[in-house]
């Protein structure tokens, strides 16, 4: 079974904690991210420091620093889908065009919503409640 | 003469939906720009208002081409974060069809390459080899595609006795059926002219952008989850992790067919060594208990990753999927650049892209 180590760290770390882990060649598996049972925003990058999956959680933050400039796309399209569906900002990422959703999504409907608020008032929102 | 050249979503020379901008100086692509999301389904969000087996069910179709890896690694989060055991005769089962999907995924990606090149006498043979092992999946499984092979705890059908010599017997004609077409792609001259030197990404790049799977293998980068980080009792099999330093095009078709070598390998000794006892720990609906697992599964196109948060009840809380094209794609415009836009087609193919897998 593969193991899943969970570390939690302030935001400031992120960047360091990158650079240590691009130094060692880690690779950086995903940046994840979701909302936890207290409604906090839960990021977590998870490197591969192999046969362990290491967690790094930052939790509570809407900006976050990019770690693109270590990582390249590893980590700009992981951000860049975060940034559309839970709106989490990363300081110093081109987010001028979209990734996965449609291109009016961002003039129509704004960032964010998609993951963030649950699937019954998307519908509403998004059909005025009239396909349930 | 400059001119932008835009191809896709919906294009002769692309089997999936994607969007490339082609920045180009005459015949030579000077630059391009990929756009993806033309087939994005929401299935993480529906995954949050479904329970463990209805979401085996969802994100089974997430992929056409690589159905069991899905329901697979999804299956091994929740068995982490429940701390469940899944028996030795289901592990064993779940790695015979893993290998043999990534036999037809490979067959698969081969015929359409030699499609795109215009070799399509190759095409239509592997196609019909392919066949085979397609019949194999049948049988095993019930179904072409959407397995359905795997539940929360183990495998959800049996390999009888019968069956297992059935599939044992098949590898010897697999084996022959590779050993013709390895020939054929090292050999043939259209094969090597259209591919060598096309599509170069190398080592530092396939690093860089963290490239997975065979495409970040044909660049040198030795990497397989199945070895680095054994999961499901691949730790029982002896196989190899083939790499290539060229990382063109050509390198991309050789790891895909040694690889299928090695899955072949792999299936025999799982039939040979099939443990006696239970597939599953009694196929029942559970609770997913607080927690959080990430997993990854050797999927045909590279590393998947799950994210699964569970919070006590019978629906997920929260999954995330990371398909392999996600992190192969952003390659695709430092491959294009440099090369001829005849070849463009030929490399957006080489990372067998799943676009619709990638947008979800």
């Amino acid at each position: 079974m593969q193991e899943y180590k969970r570390i939690d760290i302030d935001k400031e770390q992120i960047v360091p904690l990158a650079e240590r882990m691009h130094r060692q060649g880690r690779q950086l598996v995903m940046i994840h991210g979701f909302i936890n049972g207290d409604g906090q925003l839960d990021i977590s990058y998870d490197y591969a420091v192999e046969p362990v999956i290491e967690g790094y959680h930052v939790v509570g933050e809407t900006v976050l620093p990019s770690i693109g400039d270590i990582y390249d796309t590893a980590a700009t399209w992981p951000e860049r889908e975060l940034n559309e569906l839970f709106a989490v900002e990363f300081e110093g990422l081109d987010t001028s065009k979209r990734l996965f959703l449609p291109e009016d999504m961002l003039e129509t409907q704004g960032r964010g919503q998609i993951m963030v608020m649950p699937l019954k008032e998307l519908v509403e929102k998004n059909l005025g409640g009239e396909d349930k | 003469m400059s001119y932008i050249v835009p191809i896709g979503p919906y294009h002769p020379a692309l089997e999936e939906p994607i969007h490339a901008k082609l920045y180009t100086e005459g015949e030579i692509i000077k630059d391009a720009e990929v756009f993806v999301g033309y087939n994005h389904r929401g299935i993480e969000k529906l995954a949050t208002e479904r329970n463990a087996i209805q979401t085996l069910v969802l994100v089974e179709r997430v992929c056409g081409i690589c159905s069991h890896s899905h329901a697979f690694t999804y299956a091994m989060c929740v068995e982490a974060i429940n701390g469940l055991e899944v028996p030795k005769r289901g592990q064993y089962i779940r790695v015979i069809t893993a290998e043999l999907e990534r036999l037809h995924s490979h067959f698969l990606w081969l015929g359409i390459a030699c499609h795109i090149i215009g070799h399509d006498s190759m095409f239509m043979h592997i196609w019909d080899e392919r066949e085979l092992v397609m019949d194999l999946l049948e049988k095993m499984t019930g179904n072409r595609v959407n397995y359905a092979m795997v539940t929360v705890g183990g495998a959800r059908r049996d390999v009888d006795d019968e069956l297992r010599r059935e599939l044992l017997a098949s590898c010897p004609k697999l084996k022959a059926i590779l050993d013709r077409i390895a020939e054929i792609a090292m050999t043939d001259k259209t094969i090597a002219m259209r591919t060598k030197g096309v599509g170069v990404l190398t080592k530092e790049d396939a690093l860089r952008m963290g490239a997975v799977g065979p495409h970040a293998r044909a660049s040198g980068v030795d990497i397989d989850v199945r070895r680095d980080s054994p999961y499901s009792s691949y730790e029982d099999f002896k196989f190899k992790v083939h790499t290539v330093d060229s990382g063109d095009v050509y390198a991309r078709v050789l790891v895909r067919v040694l690889e299928c070598y090695e899955s072949i390998k792999i299936i025999s000794q799982a039939l040979e060594n099939l443990p006696e006892g239970p597939i599953n720990l009694g196929n029942k609906l559970i609770k997913i208990k607080e927690g959080q697992a990430v997993c990854r599964h050797e999927a045909p196109r590279g590393q998947l990753s799950h994210m699964v948060v569970g919070d006590g009840g019978f629906n997920n809380h929260r999954v995330s999927i990371h398909v392999p094209s996600y992190k192969n794609t952003p390659t695709v415009p430092h491959m294009l650049r440099g090369n001829t836009v005849a070849d463009a087609g030929l490399i957006i193919a080489s990372i067998d892209p799943c676009f619709s897998c990638l947008d979800r």
